[in-house]
């Protein structure tokens, strides 16, 4: 597939690019004054940290379409597809509409992107770890898998720069010591791959929340009147 | 009666279920089973255009009392943080019957819906649909769709074209709200089959490889990344690009290659017209043909001997004295005797005259000085006997016994060109019996006395594997030839001569211990320019080879007629063995003791009898 492959460039060098920048913009802070290096942008970071949540949207997707194709009975995908999934995050609540985001601030965005992001950090670890021990998940989806978990923690760091940036506040932690997993999922769902496939299915939608939540914020840097309701 | 009993029961549990089912169902089917199926209402689709509202559509079935406006509700419930329930739609849209539209306020992305088409009247759903708003998201269609030029081939044959659009104006991607992809068809005009490009999140894209001389149809859509929801088709633009002539080009090049052949060929047609003597010599050179060296092969034809005489013995290949006067007297010529030397000239005369067909007289008055003069008479008379002979074997002269001089052989050996010997031979009978050899070392031959074989015919057998079995005594009268057996260089002759001495008569199977003794050649000081070279006379091969019959085995040994050549004392005279008596129990054939030896033509040897008979 040649979207596989133009992802895989676009992963291989946003990879290096984010990590380059992520790096120099964690030394950044601590040498403001004389470093001339750490003169990077808002913009180019908001730009790269956008790449970067639309390159996790897309391999979710591609992981999650994967695991479908190989996994769920064709009967339970249409009713996966009518009935939803119970896996939205109720932890606070998320702009779900355009007028809702646009009545949001900048710092709830980045917020809400930073808890995303820390949300899922540990799950995609455990699906990881759960694909790991099927008997014929096929490579590329394990890989992905793999990939994702990576560049979210990459993209976490980016999340965390910008919120340093844009908000001037320090580091921001999750306060979340409940366990996540049996939140995500309903009780009812014992199977491995049902689980599993929820899991993915939630993944991708809160990778596009992420995506569609970093992109109102660049906007809203470009000062459009569509932008923001505000 | 348990039977019926049974049936009815299930009759009637069938008949229960089935109204059970249907009143849980949707609709309340009439007790009266319509032939056609029955369809309830349900939802047609739900959509968004944009992402920010949708629509739902529905149908009211085949009912008929359900297609009254408002006996249908929708009813929608959302899971979200705070589920607030079932609603009914919010809006009804007046113009489009069966629609439920959701505004902006109650479109919420990343939630899921339920609706529920209810009647008003009852509480029955009909039908329930699930669904995630961004998952019925099916964009606009791209806007403004356009093309231009890119380049076109040398050839005038194929172009490029660049085409652009415009995201639709319903979907907010500045904001990122909505990140769309472009997949872009196109094909021939009226074709069947549109191809595809791959799809491009951009704003433009190339397409390469149409053809000048079609007219195509490029259309484009969109879908929301990360979705499979395809929007409807922009409308088509149709791209067109007119050949551009190029014939211009090509035709100076066309017209200068057909010059450029036509030139070669008529140069080359020239070339070969011009010099066409010289390519005959080089493509098919002529055939040398055969030149001795310093002859001229016309005179060869012509059968001028003088001229081609002088001319070889102008040459150094032949010794002169081959070609002297008289090279064959000088050859057979002994210095055995004084009392032949004198006769040179008659000898010389002789020889001269035996070439001449008639014989008789010539060839033997040479040699009457050396021998008998008695025997020219029986000599011719045997000669005459002999049927069909004119000439003198030339191996074979007439000596008489008294003569001791073995001085020539009439073995005039003729030379090739001056006559065709072999004509004078062809019937002579050579072979004869030694009877007795002279002090001198002349051989005397007589007749043969052969009862059994009084062929006079020469028999005209050619076959070479025969020996010459013995010769064919034609006449009774004894005749007594006297075989000079004169020696020449190499003895050539003696082999011959008693080679054929030896084998005629019956007693051929005599002990193989009967060795042909070769007469130790002597060389004469004159003949020695005779070196064997025997041209074969040209009419050899019409020559009847002379063979006479083997004599039959039961045929008694003639007393005292045959006598093996033993040994040649120091007087060159033969030593004939006369013990050595051929026994009549011979084996009948007794030709294979004898070195076989080809069929000799009457009179020559060849080169290769010279091989085969030297010891």
């Amino acid at each position: 597939m040649k979207n596989t492959k133009v992802l895989q460039g676009c992963l291989g060098l946003l990879f290096c690019s984010i990590h380059g920048l992520l790096g120099s913009a964690l030394d950044c802070p601590d040498r403001d004054a004389g470093g001339t290096r750490c003169s990077i942008s808002v913009e180019k970071l908001l730009d790269r940290a956008i790449q970067h949540a639309e390159l996790i949207y897309r391999v979710s997707e591609e992981a999650r379409t994967l695991f479908e194709q190989m996994f769920i009975p064709f009967s339970f995908h249409a009713q996966q597809s009518h009935g939803g999934h119970l896996c939205t995050s109720n932890i606070f609540p998320i702009p779900t509409s355009k007028s809702e985001v646009q009545q949001i601030s900048d710092k709830w965005l980045l917020h809400s992107v930073l808890i995303l992001i820390q949300f899922w950090i540990d799950p995609l670890v455990e699906l990881q770890a759960s694909l790991d021990r099927y008997d014929n998940a096929p490579s590329d989806l394990l890989n992905k898998t793999k990939w994702m978990s990576t560049k979210l923690m990459n993209l976490e760091q980016g999340v965390l720069v910008l919120i340093r940036k844009m908000l001037e506040e320090g580091s921001l932690e999750l306060h979340n010591n409940e366990s996540v997993t049996p939140y995500l999922l309903p009780t009812d769902m014992v199977e491995h791959v049902l689980r599993d496939y929820a899991m993915l299915s939630c993944f991708k939608k809160d990778a596009h929340k992420m995506e569609t939540f970093l992109k109102f914020l660049k906007c809203r840097q470009t000062n459009r009147p569509s932008c923001s309701i505000l | 009666m348990e039977r019926k009993e049974t049936l009815s029961l299930l009759c009637v549990l069938v008949c229960v279920w089935t109204q059970a089912t249907y009143t849980q169902g949707s609709t309340k089917v009439p007790e009266d089973f319509t032939p056609e199926p029955i369809v309830l209402p349900h939802f047609t689709s739900c959509r968004s255009r944009e992402q920010e509202t949708f629509r739902c559509w529905w149908s009211t079935g085949s009912l008929a009392n359900l297609s009254e406006p408002g006996a249908l509700a929708v009813f929608f419930h959302q899971n979200n943080l705070m589920p607030i329930g079932w609603q009914e739609c919010p809006d009804y849209t007046a113009t489009v019957e069966n629609e439920c539209y959701f505004n902006k306020s109650f479109t919420h992305i990343w939630t899921s819906y339920c609706v529920q088409l209810r009647a008003t009247s009852q509480n029955i759903t009909y039908d329930e649909y699930c669904f995630t708003v961004e998952n019925i998201v099916h964009p606009d269609p791209p806007v403004g769709l356009n093309w231009t030029l890119l380049n076109v081939s040398r050839s005038g044959i194929n172009f490029d074209i660049l085409v652009r659009w415009a995201p639709p104006p319903s979907a907010d991607v500045q904001t990122g709200w909505m990140s769309l992809k472009y997949e872009v068809h196109y094909r021939v005009r009226n074709a069947s089959h549109w191809d595809k490009l791959e799809q491009e999140s951009g704003s433009q894209q190339s397409i390469y490889g149409l053809q000048t001389d079609k007219e195509y149809e490029v259309r484009i859509r969109c879908k929301m990344s990360a979705f499979d929801n395809f929007g409807d088709f922009s409308e088509s633009v149709f791209v067109q690009v007119a050949p551009i002539p190029t014939k211009v080009s090509v035709f100076p090049m066309a017209l200068l290659l057909v010059f450029g052949v036509v030139g070669m060929l008529f140069l080359l047609v020239l070339i070969i017209f011009s010099q066409q003597q010289r390519l005959m010599v080089i493509l098919l050179p002529p055939v040398p043909a055969p030149k001795i060296k310093g002859i001229d092969p016309e005179l060869l034809k012509k059968g001028k001997m003088d001229q081609l005489n002088s001319l070889l013995s102008s040459q150094h290949m032949y010794n002169h004295d081959t070609y002297r006067e008289d090279p064959w007297v000088e050859f057979i010529q002994l210095d055995l005797d004084d009392a032949c030397e004198k006769n040179e000239n008659s000898d010389t005369q002789r020889l001269l005259g035996l070439t001449r067909p008639g014989l008789k007289g010539d060839d033997d008055s040479g040699r009457a000085s050396c021998y008998d003069p008695d025997f020219l008479p029986d000599t011719e008379g045997l000669l005459a006997a002999h049927s069909e002979m004119e000439e003198r074997h030339p191996l074979v002269s007439e000596s008489s016994p008294s003569t001791p001089s073995p001085e020539l052989a009439e073995t005039p050996f003729f030379p090739v060109q001056s006559q065709p010997v072999s004509q004078s031979w062809i019937n002579m009978d050579f072979y004869a019996q030694v009877s007795d050899v002279t002090p001198a070392g002349a051989v005397v031959l007589s007749p043969g006395q052969q009862n059994d074989t009084p062929s006079k015919n020469p028999v005209d057998k050619t076959k070479k594997e025969e020996e010459e079995a013995g010769k064919e005594e034609e006449h009774e009268k004894k005749m007594k030839l006297q075989l000079l057996v004169v020696d020449p260089d190499r003895g050539y002759s003696h082999e011959v001569i008693a080679r054929q001495v030896e084998s005629s008569g019956a007693p051929f199977c005599s002990a193989p211990e009967i060795a042909y003794h070769t007469l130790p050649p002597e060389p004469a000081e004159e003949p020695h320019g005779w070196h064997g070279e025997y041209l074969a006379p040209d009419g050899e091969a019409q020559m009847a080879y002379f063979l006479p019959e083997a004599p039959p085995a039961s045929m008694l040994p003639p007393v005292s007629d045959y006598t093996v050549v033993q040994e040649v004392d120091d007087q060159r005279s033969l030593l004939l063995n006369p013990s050595a008596r051929q026994s009549p129990a011979c084996p009948p054939n007794p030709i294979k003791h004898l070195p076989s030896m080809p069929a000799v033509p009457v009179g020559y040897l060849t080169p290769e009898l010279l091989e085969n008979l030297s010891p």
